[in-house]
């Protein structure tokens, strides 16, 4: 049981500061842009929830959140379980284990406008090293016009990217368990679907969530990478919701960006709190 | 013997996935890519790494990204730190609420907010300076330096707490004194998240630095143009993953216990 103490607020202050600058101040000036119309900073006029209405009528905006709900969960389905299973092997690895850590964690470290980049690079037809090989094999590669050639490309490239963190917070959960625990299992004969069943599944359970979330939430707005392949092509077939507000806040419709902000604000902030209820802020809970 | 080659296997087609991009960025740095006197195209050399020295505006946003990047994992642990001892240590009012709050920004895309942030910034005279660009990385590295500082902190018993204050240490002294060198590892795996996540962070980077001030990454967008100089932009790319490079290596033993949870 933790005591109950107001005065540990103060503790909170400078961190609840420098949230409410850059998170809390941000997001109601958002909330005020999106009930209005706004030409210039000087020249703004009240429209209520007209922006609102229009984007949750548009054909556009379903299309493109049923895109970006589709990416996540291919995203979802390719990393979660292959990043497991690359954890579970990791598994008594010994120091091989911190060798293949490090290696999936440096896609982590290069930065996001680089990796496009370095993906369109590498197949290249002409000097790309999986390009050559791709044309050599007689396979044509076509991301640019072939929509499922640019959602391969755009999958491969994000769970290059991103393998390292399912990787290393499945790994962080599987480390927690006491070896105790597969001497009794093996004791018991257990298979070894039921040793990941009963063992290990709940132990990564905690650290699976985050990863759940954190991956869930930056595919569904996938922007950089994926603007930086195909600028949403070919024929608006990875026109994701991420890219629609990027073009409307290049093209200064502010009031209408700012609504569509919110929309998917609140689409994140419903997620969140579907992930905490189920979780059941549990770990809070129990520790108490 | 089965699980080893298995083992084997996998290790190795992970390792030539992650490493094939990386390769080819790697290779290309130490090529010729444009026609120059001299020089066949192809041709290795190091022209690409020695323009980037002789170019201050290389050289300089390599500079701006580490200021930002330092000063975000400074403010980030030392208004971290103190959030993360009072969420291990009390109840208090609204202290669920805030740790939605964290979570619920942690996860915001920054698209979202970069309209209403530059806005402000401008009238904070935050734009184009580092320090506006440390700040608003604080976002999303905050909640995480919390996170992972509060993990390290409620695995140390609260015993150690009280000693300390019996033996008359006031609670700035203890947190410094005492409780740093405790969880001197988790403070390095919240800095090194906090690191990485500012270095690689584009969108925000991009809209405070409009005239002056350019990170790393920006410089490299800005090398394509007309002829587009690949082996310069490959060997900056090299060059703005140094420094992640060695910050895995500077965690590689704890990389993984900075979210061993408590279930």
């Amino acid at each position: 049981m933790k005591p109950y103490r107001n005065e540990a607020w103060l503790l909170m202050l400078p961190a609840a500061a420098v949230m409410a600058f850059v998170g809390v101040i941000p997001l109601v000036a958002v909330f005020n842009y999106s009930l209005h119309d706004i030409f210039s900073l000087q020249d703004v006029h009240w429209v209520g929830v007209e922006w609102y209405e229009e984007i949750i009528t548009s054909s556009r905006f379903h299309a493109s959140l049923g895109r970006s709900l589709l990416f996540s969960a291919v995203i979802l389905l390719v990393q979660v379980p292959l990043g497991i299973g690359i954890a579970l092997l990791l598994r008594g690895a010994g120091r091989w284990a911190v060798v293949v850590l490090m290696l999936v964690a440096l896609p982590l470290v290069v930065p996001w406008n680089m990796i496009a980049m370095m993906w369109l690079g590498l197949i290249d037809p002409q000097t790309g090293i999986v390009g050559q090989a791709l044309a050599a094999a007689g396979i044509g590669f076509d991301w640019k016009f072939t929509a499922l050639h640019t959602w391969v490309l755009l999958v491969v490239m994000d769970t290059w990217h991103w393998i390292g963190l399912v990787v290393i917070l499945a790994y962080a959960g599987l480390s927690g368990i006491s070896p105790d625990y597969y001497r009794a299992a093996a004791i018991d004969g257990a298979s070894r679907v039921a040793v990941f069943r009963f063992i290990e599944l709940p132990k990564i359970a905690g650290p699976l969530g985050i990863v759940l979330l954190l991956r869930f939430v930056d595919s569904f707005m996938i922007y950089t990478e994926a603007f930086a392949i195909n600028a949403g092509g070919p024929d608006m077939a990875t026109h994701f919701l991420a890219i629609d507000l990027g073009e409307e806040i290049k093209g200064f419709s502010y009031g209408s960006a700012a609504a569509r902000s919110m929309v998917y604000f609140l689409i994140v902030i419903t997620v969140v709190w579907a992930f905490v209820r189920i979780s059941g802020l549990s770990r809070q809970e129990e520790r108490r | 013997m089965k699980g080893v080659i298995l083992r084997v296997a996998v290790f190795a087609a992970v390792a030539a996935f992650i490493l094939l991009p990386l390769a080819q960025t790697f290779l290309l740095s130490f090529m010729s890519t444009l026609p120059r006197e001299g020089m066949v195209e192809g041709e290795w050399s190091l022209i690409n790494y020695r323009n980037i020295a002789a170019d201050p505006a290389l050289t300089g946003s390599i500079v701006n990204s580490m200021i930002y990047v330092v000063l975000n994992v400074v403010l980030c642990i030392g208004a971290g730190l103190p959030a993360a001892y009072a969420l291990s240590r009390y109840r208090f009012v609204g202290d669920r609420h805030f740790l939605f709050l964290l979570l619920a920004f942690r996860v915001t895309p920054p698209v979202v907010l970069s309209l209403p942030i530059f806005i402000l910034f401008a009238n904070a005279g935050l734009v184009n300076t580092p320090v506006g660009i440390a700040l608003v990385h604080c976002l999303f590295n905050l909640p995480i330096a919390i996170w992972i500082l509060e993990s390290f902190i409620s695995a140390i018993p609260k015993e150690f707490d009280e000693t300390a204050f019996i033996d008359g240490h006031s609670l700035p002294s203890f947190l410094l004194r005492h409780l740093v060198p405790a969880i001197a590892p988790g403070i390095g795996v919240a800095a090194f998240f906090c690191f990485i996540f500012s270095w690689v962070e584009v969108v925000f980077a991009r809209i405070l630095t409009v005239t002056a001030g350019k990170p790393i990454t920006m410089a490299i967008n800005a090398l394509f143009g007309f002829q587009t100089d690949i082996g310069l932009v490959m060997a900056m790319t090299v060059v703005s993953l140094l420094p992640g490079l060695g910050m895995i290596w500077f965690v590689r033993n704890h990389i993984a216990r900075g979210f061993v949870m408590r279930a």
